[in-house]
């Protein structure tokens, strides 16, 4: 079982980044991502994130989205953590505008882990206290700790 | 001249008792009918010693009452509802009344040691559930029942009384005229109940919607318009030989569900109205016993009662529900809502009032029977609910909010909400808000006073902003301005699970998307047409697992399937 510290770096923790739409905000997440997989290419990462949120889109409610996919050529599971400097729009189920992200690719075999680090995120997400404190963070190891600290 | 006066004060006091017991009532969790039965038979012969015999009248008041109370039970039922509920509820009043009167009425035969048809009798009598436990328990604020098992739940207590009505009149024709076999007379006049009842039911409220849209009345008549045209329905059904009570129902149903003037006020009338019929029901019903005289026949009434709970009514659900996709649970839990109520106390008058051998045997019995099922069932069925995990997240139906005819424009309503702590949309601009199509904000209220929604900047705390809406779309706009948050097992994430997916996404890609093997003959679906074909009309809360994720159906349209949730087992 891989630890959410383990697919989460402080490099990969952004803090007051732009986005100004959805869109936009997938495409730093994909460049970002790239560089933490040197197998992956952005635009493959961005298509696939965009081909999960046309089946619905991943954000969470209260503020948060979780984009999420599986793709070949990708050998152990990565995430990202962003605080927007503006909320944007996600079509999130709660109408709220979204400035919490954390985006997770893992090896297209890893289904069942998958799932179980998605579940893990979700809880993260899901305690208000945290969000709280995810929100006050204003440096990039402030926003990290607070994410994978219990 | 005083006694007059004093009668008043009396019967104001008497509904003040019974208004303020209601909230005794929630309390203590206490079914309110029972309380209103108990605080009759403390006033009556044996308690305070008011003499109340006249069993005429006593058949009047009840026949009355049960109309005003269907009819509004009508009024409040939601077009919706007959997607899902409609078939299994006709099975159920007709059918499952006759198997429960069957299988009660044999029990009652060997029990009571009474002719068959004397037993049949009994059974008939205690054949049909109760209209006003069963709407009241469903409209209580706790509880948010899946709309297969409440709208099923709900049309059967609004449609099976004439059912009960009709086995108990002929068999009492068929022992006062000592006939002892049916013949083809008795399909004739079942045909004719009911046939009358829902032709001039249907056509009558379609009629009187037109009539209440014509007319130019002071706003305060309209009610009681809607009120003379029901019991005039009632009355002219009867009188011509079908079921009243069929036809006052349906009229209601198809009144609610028109676009009429005044709905709104038509509504809340009724509503009173139909509180004050069963105050006065359960009152006279508990008046009319005497207590001591039930005794006697305790027991064997006491097995009867607990026959038709735990055997008859379980057995007829089963049987009545067989052609139907219900989950056993939702099986279990329609059983367990089958509760008995003024109806058979006031059919069990009917040998009374025909003058039949051994009348009051059957009235002590019935009482009985009666007594015990809203005790038991009445007072278990929250419980019940949740352990059966029927019950889903509570949502728009318990929204606090103002709804406000607009004259002379049935389709629209002026909406109100209050601007709360946990609003999603406190503190954001009107203007930016993403509402439903055809929405029109009209005006806000903050600190007493009025404003247009273009100067008051952002929603604050408090606020409480009016929008015009279509009657249609008032669902949908609950959503953006109110969040239920309910903990535990009904909270939204546990419940709907982590993610929504839209309807009309295919099978195949999510399965790609989170590699779980397809299901069988699932090549080419939506989630849509998957889940309307496992679960023929699918309703909100309804779950299937696929791997380690389960779909559960969030929000229907009609019969589409428009979000499902997602939710991860790992």
């Amino acid at each position: 079982m891989t630890d959410l510290e383990h697919i989460l770096t402080v490099e990969r923790t952004l803090v007051g980044a732009p986005g100004n739409s959805k869109k936009k905000a997938l495409e730093l997440i994909s460049e970002h991502l790239q560089q933490a997989e040197p197998g992956l290419q952005a635009d493959q990462i961005f298509t696939s994130l965009n081909e999960r949120e046309r089946l619905g889109s991943t954000g969470f409610g209260n503020g948060v989205a979780i984009p999420h996919c599986r793709l070949e050529g990708c050998r152990q599971p990565v995430g990202m953590l962003v605080r927007l400097a503006e909320a944007i729009d996600f079509d999130a189920m709660d109408q709220k505008k979204v400035d919490l992200l954390f985006a997770l690719v893992v090896p297209q075999e890893a289904s069942n882990e998958h799932l179980q680090l998605l579940s893990r995120i979700a809880e993260r997400f899901s305690d208000d206290d945290r969000l709280t404190r995810l929100r006050a963070a204003d440096t990039p190891e402030a926003l990290f700790n607070a994410f994978v600290r219990d | 001249m005083d006694l007059s006066n004093q009668i008043i004060l009396f019967v104001g006091l008497l509904f003040l008792v019974s208004i303020t017991a209601s909230i005794l009532s929630a309390r203590i969790g206490a079914p309110l009918l029972l309380v209103f039965l108990v605080i009759g038979m403390v006033l009556g012969e044996e308690g305070l010693g008011l003499m109340f015999q006249d069993i005429q009248l006593a058949h009047l008041i009840g026949s009355l009452a049960l109309a005003v109370i269907l009819f509004d039970g009508g009024l409040h039922t939601d077009r919706n509802n007959f997607r899902v509920g409609l078939k299994p509820a006709v099975s159920l009043a007709t059918v499952g009344v006759l198997v429960t009167a069957v299988l009660t009425g044999l029990l009652a035969t060997w029990v009571l040691g009474l002719p068959p048809l004397y037993g049949l009798l009994m059974g008939a009598i205690v054949g049909s559930t109760d209209a006003a436990a069963v709407f009241s328990l469903l409209h209580t604020a706790k509880l948010e029942l899946k709309q297969r098992v409440a709208a099923t739940l709900e049309i059967e207590s609004g449609s099976n009384d004439p059912m009960a009505i009709f086995l108990t009149v002929v068999l009492l024709e068929l022992i006062l005229s000592g006939q002892t076999g049916l013949d083809l007379m008795v399909l004739f006049e079942f045909l004719r109940q009911m046939g009358l009842g829902a032709l001039l039911g249907i056509g009558g409220g379609w009629v009187a919607a037109r009539a209440i849209n014509a007319l130019p009345l002071s706003p305060g008549l309209y009610p009681l318009l809607a009120l003379a045209l029901g019991l005039t329905l009632f009355g002219a059904t009867s009188v011509a030989g079908g079921s009243g009570f069929l036809a006052i129902y349906l009229a209601g149903v198809l009144m609610g569900n028109s676009r009429m003037q005044s709905a709104q006020n038509i509504r809340r009338f009724h509503n009173g109205m139909a509180w004050m019929s069963q105050i006065i029901m359960f009152l006279m019903l508990g008046l009319l016993v005497t207590p001591s005289e039930l005794l006697p026949t305790s027991l064997e009434a006491l097995i009867i009662a607990l026959g038709l709970i735990f055997i008859a009514r379980p057995i007829a659900v089963v049987i009545s529900l067989f052609p139907f996709r219900f989950a056993w649970r939702e099986q279990l839990f329609i059983s367990w809502v089958g509760l008995r109520g003024a109806v058979p106390i006031i059919l069990a008058i009917f040998p009374l009032l025909m003058g039949a051998e051994g009348a009051s045997t059957f009235f002590n019995v019935a009482f009985f029977v009666v007594l015990v099922s809203l005790v038991l069932q009445g007072w278990s069925l929250p419980f019940v609910a949740r352990w059966l995990q029927v019950d889903i997240p509570p949502n728009a139906n318990m929204v606090q909010r103002v709804e406000l005819d607009i004259p002379g424009q049935p389709e629209y309503e002026l909406v109100g909400y209050q601007i709360t702590g946990e609003s999603p949309v406190l503190n954001r601009p009107p203007a930016e808000l993403t509402l439903p199509e055809g929405v029109k904000p009209a005006l806000l209220v903050r600190e007493k006073r009025v404003m247009s929604v273009y100067e008051c900047g952002t929603l604050n705390l408090g606020d409480t902003i009016y929008l015009a809406c279509p009657q249609s779309q008032i669902a949908l706009l609950d959503r953006v301005f109110v969040t239920v948050k309910v903990p535990g097992r009904l909270s939204d994430k546990k419940f709907f699970g982590e993610f929504v997916l839209n309807g009309n996404t295919s099978l195949e890609a999510l399965a790609m998307m989170y590699g779980f093997p397809l299901p069988e003959d699932s090549k080419g679906h939506t989630l849509h047409s998957y889940l309307n074909r496992k679960f023929d009309r699918p309703v909100v809360g309804d779950r299937v697992r696929l791997g380690s994720i389960e779909l559960v159906v969030r929000d229907m349209q009609g019969d589409r399937c428009e979000k499902v949730g997602l939710k991860l087992l790992a």
